[in-house]
């Protein structure tokens, strides 16, 4: 476990909307926000997933297949919530989490792993848009950091967390001015989800491969993280790739 | 003004071997099709329309180069298996994967919350479909090949957030992980893969600085060259180096081909 911040209460009262459609690579991580005294309403497509995250967060399940579908459950956070003073984003469909070499994909497994991820953070951001803009909002998104660097057997992700990060700074572009700030968080994937211990990750080959020995801690050093973009502090930073990985790729 | 590029120079320098480009029936492709022709490999145009590609075929053949032209759309996994097994029946194999195919909606300005679903579909399926389809496609091909080489044609919109179309940015960001996880998918088979980031002086980029002159000189002020790449000779050269066994140790990497453009990688 690593040592993280000792400072309790700085997200005291504040709002965080949590969306983790998908396979679950957040809980840690609101654990943390909810941690610092955020209120923190999830929307989650999986009521098992959900039921098995955070005690303390408002839970509520919808679907971002359709743009209707996404207005609807973006419709329901506020209603169970109020608006959001820092919204987290972690949209990574199951069907993506797949080791398999391109050839062995069918045009559907393709489709659903690269692009449908990819789809429904468009629809998601339009659904934030009326409820974010002009607020001073922060959004993070939050994936591995294995496609910065690429890996085999897993083409289809590598491609869709590309795209939404290529995404994310399009629209910090557009949204800019309407002080909405967006941000990625490229997270070591074993730090995210114990689902990548079996994953043939790129490691590094030095003789101080992760500067720190170690990931972040999500819980107690990602957290943190996301609480600085969504305080005053962090307004000046918006299109940026933080890297948490401990110092391993150091990427330029 | 620059001195156009000199071909007598590398004769030969892919010679037997087949290329196929995507999109090749005009633009950027065609430039990389009469490239690759000039330096003698094979090329295989893949284009939309059977017109514009035999157009191409035409050009590469006027200079002496070697060309088959075959109508295909790169959403339709069918047509691109078609179009392969047609490389394969005219010169036996296939060394070298160019996909370059752009939606023609890849230059239009929209905003987040103009995007339609016709419209989304339309740039996702020729930016990540079809690369799907060309690399599944002519995976047995490259394989068998000595040279091989798979190279998806990206943009530095991906790399930096390009405000104009986020569905571009977003696809053209996605073709960078999807190269760097191919290559180190296929490095073991051999295969070399890149993406391509280029500027190209393309018509609607012509048309575009002509029409304002001075917005033009600030536009070009961006460049260290001073303009934006020929698309046979500035793009098309970088393409027939990357394929070329000079860089056959090069993989997983998306080369800026934009006079200095972008430089914040």
């Amino acid at each position: 476990m690593a040592a993280g911040t000792t400072d309790t209460g700085w997200l005291s009262g504040r709002q965080v909307w949590a969306v983790t459609a998908g396979a679950d690579m957040a809980s840690a991580v609101i654990a943390g926000l909810l941690d610092a005294g955020a209120k923190v309403a999830q929307l989650g497509d999986d009521a098992e997933t959900l039921a098995a995250g955070p005690p303390d967060a408002v839970k509520l399940t919808g679907s971002l297949a359709s743009q209707a579908q996404a207005d609807a459950a973006v419709e329901q956070l506020e209603t169970a919530s109020g608006l959001p003073d820092l919204v987290v984003i972690s949209l990574l469909p199951k069907s993506a989490l797949r080791l398999a070499p391109i050839s062995a994909l069918t045009e559907a497994e393709w489709r659903d792993g690269a692009c449908e991820g990819l789809r429904a953070l468009l629809y998601l951001l339009r659904a934030l848009k009326p409820r974010i803009e002009g607020r001073n909002v922060a959004v993070a998104l939050i994936g591995p950091s294995l496609s910065l660097v690429g890996c085999p057997e897993m083409v289809a992700l590598s491609t869709l967390l590309e795209g939404q990060r290529g995404m994310m700074k399009s629209v910090a572009r557009q949204w800019g001015g309407l002080g909405v700030t967006l941000n990625w968080i490229a997270a070591a994937p074993r730090a995210l989800s114990p689902w990548f211990d079996a994953a043939p990750l790129a490691a590094k080959p030095d003789a101080v491969s992760v500067a720190l020995g170690r990931g972040a801690d999500p819980r107690t050093e990602i957290a943190p993280v996301l609480g600085f973009l969504g305080s005053p502090a962090g307004r000046a930073i918006t299109g940026a790739t933080l890297m948490l990985d401990g110092g391993e790729f150091m990427v330029p | 003004m620059t001195t156009p590029m000199d071909w007598t120079r590398q004769p030969g320098l892919l010679k037997g071997r087949t290329a196929i480009v995507t999109g090749a029936g005009g633009g950027i492709g065609r430039g990389l099709a009469c490239a690759l022709g000039l330096v003698g490999a094979n090329v295989v145009i893949a284009a939309r329309r059977a017109s514009t590609g035999e157009e191409t075929a035409e050009l590469v053949r006027r200079d002496g180069g070697i060309a088959l032209a075959v109508e295909t759309d790169v959403a339709d996994r069918a047509a691109v298996d078609a179009m392969t097994a047609a490389a394969v029946e005219a010169f036996g194999g296939v060394d070298i994967a160019i996909h370059n195919a752009s939606s023609g909606l890849s230059g239009k300005a929209f905003k987040l919350d103009e995007v339609t679903d016709a419209d989304w579909d339309e740039q996702v399926g020729v930016a990540l479909g079809a690369a799907f389809h060309l690399a599944q496609s002519t995976l047995p091909c490259l394989q068998a090949s000595t040279a091989a080489r798979f190279i998806v044609f990206s943009s530095s919109q991906g790399l930096h957030g390009g405000a104009m179309n986020p569905v571009y940015t977003a696809v053209k960001s996605a073709q960078r992980g999807f190269v760097k996880a191919l290559a180190r998918e296929w490095g073991p088979h051999g295969i070399v893969v890149n993406g391509v980031a280029p500027a190209a002086l393309t018509d609607a980029a012509r048309t575009y600085l002509a029409s304002d002159p001075a917005r033009s000189a600030k536009a070009m002020a961006s460049f260290p060259l001073g303009r934006m790449g020929d698309m046979r000779d500035d793009i098309g050269g970088a393409v027939v180096a990357l394929c070329s066994d000079y860089w056959r140790y090069v993989t997983g990497q998306t080369i800026m081909v934009d006079g200095g453009y972008y430089t914040a990688i």
